[in-house]
């Protein structure tokens, strides 16, 4: 009787059972293999003929569907709505689907790499481990390649300098970037596309008196009077202080750059963790901390957290690109409070109080965008492509359709009144509604866009100024000399990286200095097990790569 | 079904259109759970997701050497183990305890309010519920103003910074958020149980607590034990996307479990053999915890899965 009974019951733990089993199993399937690309499932190259000096998708307007997967979580934009967006896919017959990564892109593409499935266009950090899977394992077109079959008014139009300096060894470019920035056009324009500032907020940092931000003393005492005097301000609640990317960004190379911590000494390439300057600064916040003047929130916050603090401008200070207020500085200048938005200011300065070195832009640019050999349309692609890198293709996605939004003014395209005061009040609006100026930022070209650029508006040219003011043009060449890839010695720096992400906080909370110095020494000591040599020979061979590459 | 142990494949054959509607479930099986092993030999392989297959050398047991003697590999042991104690110790139980709760409710509409309500947060994913947790965690959250109110603590903590709470952080969340739906198995198993025999419990004069105890429990006994084999079996996986929300520079320490190890390892870091390899010992290991939980229960209770 009893054993019939149960019966119903255990058939639904079996099932249910059976069920939880096959989930579990399915994890496993994302191991497969990356399944056999198409090497080329082109025509062979249309009866036209190719002109070199004549951009080539006016040969071919039909509609055409490409996907663009953007690398970055955070973009939000759409095709198709914005005014710009339709001009363009009126134009070219190229209308966009664009993808972002629900969390990190590099896993992001990864993971598509491994299913074999990628979008038709991809934009990616250049910086991004993924870049560099993409390029050696086949995934992606050369682009020369494809300009010498489809489009040869490439060459003209995507710059020599930039193709250059992505050139593989076996003689090909995978990839144009945004936002490069040589050398020599930052010398000439003092635009150096400079980001990184120290930022406060303005009522606040001039009702406490202005204190000295930048030295170990001065930086605690403005802490102890923020503590005792503004816990509260205006009615909000005050965080001290915020890093822009937590430990590896803004409490490491950021703050190295602020102090301007070298990164090269007599042609070496020099740790600058180990920096005395660097370490010293260190201290002082752990001695913040232990004082109870700052608290761990900028160590574990998440986004949402700390979008949420900005916008109420409830963080003191902040070690942060000022480009990331570009929305939000002029909304709290427009809010109840107009002068609690956020002013660059000497922040951290090394013992011998140097000027911060900041980086600037650099010839990597921002995103580097690839086309990939999934695409069924590697012609148009190309074309695409070219067509945005051109004066007419940025003009059209930067400024919009003429009469409409801009209109020549002399010899020259000006931007009409009407979306320069959208520019500043409701920067939503414009890009949604009419998709211009950084709506579309994927091929951005500052060499060509920034003469019909609006002037910005005063608190946010104040940060920039700050910022361009102490760029160190020359510094370019440094950032991201760490190894990448799957290589031993990018695994090494893997795993040390990721164990400085977690050393770190440890510094920040420990006890006592004496606590410190054993937290760092045991750092030391698991980093050069780890093979911090070899990061080390690594860093060099690449920058004495990166020069020989400049010289030529 | 006993009665046709002689006749089992003429039984078969009679049953053919219900016996069919398995082999969807077996093809599925097999293309998903079984083609898929064939890629744990790129555990013994340095293998590049840039590269063919074969491609790639052979390196033997190297990622397995490299997984044992790295010593975060054994802490996200020790942190999947201690997650996993907690939740299986503390944690099983309760929504056994809640299914016996909600079965004494004497008015169904109540009970079925409650019962939805339970199971609501079930269907909340944990990037959404992890992001609520950690609000009402952090300053200015639920918890600390709680605290303070009542007078246990004077001044906020960020729960999420302190290493020592992680382990019970994801157990509350966890709990609160699965019970009402790991309760739904118990209920099923007690709604199957015969009216009659209450009746006549009744009759005999034993009273609520009697009755749950010889009547409810002993029925429900089997699908508590296979759970419980189950649980044990997966007690070195984790919840993922729950710690993967959770986690942070500050707490990682404590939070690193064996599921965040690999996937920082194959994922985040690249490292797709080795990571790979990690997986295949953990399988096995599971492998062994499930014969050993199921011979073990066998003994105690007589109810096994097989």
């Amino acid at each position: 009787m009893k054993r019939n009974l149960l019966k119903p019951g255990l058939t639904l733990v079996l099932a249910t059972s059976l069920a939880l089993g096959m989930a579990a199993c399915s994890n496993s399937s994302s191991e497969s293999s990356p399944t056999p690309q198409p090497t080329d499932s082109t025509q062979p190259p249309s009866e036209v003929k190719l002109n070199p000096e004549e951009p080539a998708w006016k040969l071919d307007t039909s509609p055409v569907d490409l996907t663009w997967f953007v690398g970055a979580n955070w973009y939000g934009q759409t095709w198709g709505d914005s005014l710009a967006s339709k001009y363009v896919t009126e134009k070219t017959g190229v209308n966009i689907k664009l993808e972002v990564p629900s969390g990190e892109a590099n896993e992001h593409v990864t993971l598509m790499m491994t299913s074999g499935k990628l979008p038709d266009l991809i934009s990616m950090g250049s910086w991004e481990n993924a870049v560099k899977k993409l390029w050696e394992g086949d995934h992606v077109y050369a682009l020369n390649e494809l300009a010498d079959q489809y489009d040869p008014y490439f060459f003209k139009v995507a710059g020599e300098g930039s193709l250059k300096w992505y050139r593989q060894e076996n003689g090909n470019t995978y990839g144009v970037p945004n936002d490069s920035y040589s050398p020599t056009l930052m010398h000439e324009t003092g635009m150096t596309a400079a980001n990184q500032t120290f930022l406060v907020r303005k009522d606040l940092y001039e009702e406490m008196g202005s204190p000295d931000l930048s030295t170990p003393e001065g930086f605690l005492n403005a802490l102890q009077l923020l503590k005792d005097k503004y816990p509260e301000y205006k009615g909000q609640p005050i965080s001290p202080f915020f890093a822009q990317g937590n430990v590896p960004y803004g409490m490491t190379e950021f703050l190295q750059n602020l102090l301007a911590v070298p990164h090269e000494q007599d042609g070496k390439v020099y740790d600058r963790v180990t920096d005395p300057d660097y370490i010293a600064w260190l201290k002082t916040f752990r001695t913040a901390y232990e004082r109870g003047l700052i608290n761990v929130d900028f160590l574990v916050d998440s986004d949402t957290q700390v979008e949420e603090k900005t916008n109420n401008a409830r963080y003191f200070m902040m070690v942060r690109e000022w480009n990331g207020m570009a929305a939000v500085n002029p909304m709290l200048a427009a809010s109840a409070n107009p002068d609690s938005y956020y002013i660059a200011v000497d922040g951290p300065k090394n013992s011998k109080g140097d000027a911060p070195k900041l980086f600037p832009g650099n010839m990597d640019g921002w995103m580097v965008t690839m086309i990939s050999k999934s695409t069924k349309n590697p012609e148009r692609a190309i074309r695409f492509l070219t067509y945005l890198a051109s004066e007419e293709g940025q003009r059209d996605l930067f400024l919009g359709k003429e009469g409409e939004t801009w209109e020549m003014v002399g010899d020259k395209p000006q931007l009409k009144p009407e979306m320069v005061d959208l520019q500043e009040n409701d920067i939503e609006k414009m890009e949604k509604q009419y998709g211009i100026l950084d709506t579309y930022w994927m091929m951005r070209n500052p060499v060509i866009i920034n003469q019909w650029r609006p002037a910005k508006a005063p608190v946010l040219k104040q940060m920039e100024d700050f910022a361009n003011e102490r760029a160190d043009i020359d510094s370019g060449i440094y950032k991201g000399l760490d190894p990448q890839g799957d290589s031993d010695v990018a695994v090494s720096w893997a795993r040390i990286a990721q164990n400085w992400e977690e050393v770190m906080p440890e510094l920040i909370t420990a006890k006592n200095e004496a606590e410190f110095d054993k937290v760092f020494d045991n750092f030391l000591d698991r980093r050069s097990s780890y093979g911090f040599d070899k990061v080390m020979e690594h860093r060099q061979t690449e920058l004495d790569a990166r020069k020989a590459k400049m010289a030529e | 079904m006993f009665q046709y142990r002689t006749g089992q494949m003429k039984a078969l054959l009679k049953q053919w259109q219900l016996q069919s509607m398995v082999i969807p479930g077996i093809i599925w099986m097999f293309i998903f759970c079984y083609i898929p092993m064939f890629w744990l030999i790129i555990a013994f392989m340095d293998y590049s997701i840039a590269k063919p297959l074969f491609d790639s050398p052979f390196v033997g047991l190297k990622h397995f050497q490299d997984f044992l003697s790295d010593e975060r590999f054994w802490r996200s042991i020790r942190n999947t183990l201690g997650m996993s104690s907690i939740k299986l110790i503390l944690g099983f139980p309760i929504p056994i305890l809640f299914a016996l709760l909600l079965n004494e409710i004497r008015s169904l509409r109540f009970k079925r309010t409650v019962q939805t309500i339970s199971y609501l947060p079930h269907f909340i994913a944990w990037t959404i519920f992890g992001g609520i947790a950690l609000n009402w965690l952090g300053e200015g959250g639920v918890i600390n103003q709680l605290m303070m109110a009542i007078g246990v603590q004077e001044r906020e903590i960020l729960f999420n910074s302190e290493p020592k709470y992680f382990w019970w952080i994801t157990f509350f969340t966890d709990t609160l958020k699965e019970t009402g739906w790991s309760a739904i198995i118990y209920i099923a198993a007690i709604s199957g149980i015969d009216p009659g025999l209450y009746e006549a419990a009744e009759l005999d004069g034993a009273n609520r607590w009697q009755r749950m105890w010889h009547i409810t429990i002993q029925s429900i006994r089997p699908t508590i034990a296979i759970l419980f084999i189950l649980a044990v079996s997966g007690i070195l996986g984790s919840n993922f996307e729950q710690i993967f929300m959770l986690k942070n520079n500050m707490n990682m320490r404590m939070a690193e479990s064996l599921d965040l190890y690999i996937y920082n390892m194959g994922l985040v870091s690249g490292r797709h053999s080795f990571s790979t390899a990690v997986l295949f010992a953990r399988s096995i290991v599971a492998l062994g915890l499930l014969f050993l939980a199921n011979s073990t229960a066998k003994k105690l209770t007589g109810d096994s899965i097989f």
